[in-house]
């Protein structure tokens, strides 16, 4: 009789004693990759700027001070040459769990809707960047789409931005008149007291709100004003993600033209 | 009478145990969320949109007990308030004075406090709290703004508290009268120099094969 107590007991814990022993296991040591996985992995680092610029291996996977074998570096790893960028990313919603010490952020956290085969994506640079072909073309669109699943984010393939994107189809960045997600949302940045020096904002949360920063930083690179702010202030118009020309007409340009010819037709009296 | 009094004395008894359970109950459930680091349960109200990501993240603007102070802003903040218009460095004159009295700009929390009602923008000051300094010139004295609301100022767009740069008159004024399309459209392109012509042999190898931490 104790013993048919006992056995389902004694099973179950030592069911529970080999769970954690599996996850303790495989979360101390990171998968080893097999030949092949290298062999791509090289040829498609080979290409890269990073190679170019004699960025090899060991410059990401050893640890500077101790030359420890890193199998995952980790956003600190890239602040070591990409200061701005790490920089900005820890000041963004995407990033601030890791500044202040947190486990990174998953969509499962967020607050906008999230594809649900994403919500236990861990947000750092590699979630979004592929480190090795150093492409950032999938950076600027899919690496989005992986995670964000709302009608701004769904509804960027009908525009004009899209087809401008697609149309660009350059390599390994996207070029000036690519119109991505990351056009607007990481904008490019003339550094200020070099213009040759353009950085990638991504603090991704910075021109948000107010949205006036987006049409001063981003559209008025191809817009004008008007057609900028009577497009950013409709929230329809928003969530269409610009599938049309503005229909709304912000009162401030009435205003302001009213000014103007006052203003005028008083230096010409 | 006696018994009134046992009675009485066993409904206080209870009364204490009670308490004291009560007590032992709620130590319990605050160390057992420091322990499981559940420190989620002791926000006060809803976190902003900005700041819930890491809202259970006290100390990332609480020092103890004391209040949060604009240092613990900036140092995420600096970036929006580089060209503040209500900043520190206008409102330390002793001339305006008069109006720190009625907004207390020099506090970021005056006006952005955290796990309260927001009405936009992390404000969570009623919207028409411009008018605090503002009306008397806008409302009565500006025509063009006669019968406007006095909540719209910067709910309708046209007004920013902190950064004017891209909404001033000055900058409307500058810019209006462009073209939907300007006549080119380029965001500035980024250039990566390369300095090889070729990639150089990869000096890890084996270590990849053989995972490791």
């Amino acid at each position: 009789m104790m013993r048919l107590v006992i056995n389902p007991w004694l099973r179950s814990l030592v069911l529970v004693a080999l769970c954690v022993m599996l996850v303790l296991g495989t979360s101390r040591t990171a998968k080893a990759s097999t030949q092949e996985e290298l062999s791509d992995i090289t040829t498609q680092w080979q290409t890269s700027v990073h190679a170019l610029n004699d960025i090899n291996c060991a410059s990401c996977h050893q640890s500077k001070e101790t030359k420890e074998f890193l199998a995952e570096p980790n956003h600190e790893t890239c602040q070591s040459c990409h200061e701005q960028a790490v920089d900005t990313f820890l000041l963004s919603k995407h990033g601030i769990r890791l500044l202040e010490g947190d486990a990174p952020l998953t969509p499962a956290m967020a607050r906008l809707p999230m594809r649900q085969d994403a919500m236990q994506h861990q947000m750092n640079c590699n979630a979004c960047h592929d480190v090795h072909s150093v492409n950032t073309v999938e950076a600027s669109v899919d690496a989005c789409l992986t995670c964000h699943n709302d009608n701004h984010s769904l509804n960027y393939q009908n525009s004009k931005h899209a087809e401008l994107f697609a149309a660009s189809n350059e390599l390994p960045r996207p070029g000036a008149g690519a119109v991505s997600c990351a056009t607007c949302h990481l904008p490019r940045v003339v550094a200020e007291f070099d213009d040759t020096l353009v950085h990638v904002n991504h603090n991704n949360t910075y021109n948000l709100k107010p949205q006036d920063r987006m049409v001063g930083d981003v559209c008025m690179n191809c817009h004008g004003i008007e057609y900028s702010y009577n497009s950013i202030f409709d929230p329809e118009l928003v969530e269409a993600n610009f599938d049309r020309p503005p229909t709304l007409e912000l009162q401030s340009f009435d205003l302001m033209k009213a000014a103007e010819q006052r203003r005028t037709g008083n230096t010409s009296e | 009478m006696a018994r009134s009094f046992k009675q009485r004395l066993g409904r206080l008894l209870s009364l204490r145990t009670g308490i004291v359970l009560a007590l032992v109950l709620l130590l319990m459930w605050v160390s057992a969320a420091f322990a499981l680091d559940q420190k989620q349960v002791f926000l006060p109200g809803e976190t902003s949109e900005g700041h819930h990501v890491f809202e259970a993240s006290c100390a990332s603007c609480h020092e103890g007990f004391k209040p949060v102070s604009n240092e613990n802003c900036t140092r995420c903040h600096q970036a929006e308030l580089v060209d503040d218009v209500h900043g520190t460095k206008k409102f330390r004159d002793p001339r305006w004075a008069e109006y720190r009295e009625r907004v207390d700009v020099l506090t970021c929390t005056a006006c952005h406090n955290e796990h309260v009602h927001m009405f936009d923008r992390g404000v969570n000051l009623q919207p028409d709290l411009c008018m605090a300094c503002h009306e008397e010139l806008t409302l009565t004295q500006l025509k063009s703004h006669e019968g406007f609301a006095a909540d719209g100022c910067w709910t309708a767009g046209c007004h920013n508290y902190h950064d004017h740069r891209t909404i001033s008159t000055g900058f409307l004024r500058q810019n209006m009268g462009a073209p939907s399309m300007l006549p080119v459209q380029e965001v500035p392109d980024r250039v990566v120099a390369t300095s090889l012509e070729t990639a150089p042999t990869p000096d890890l190898q084996k270590e990849f094969l053989g995972g490791g931490s």
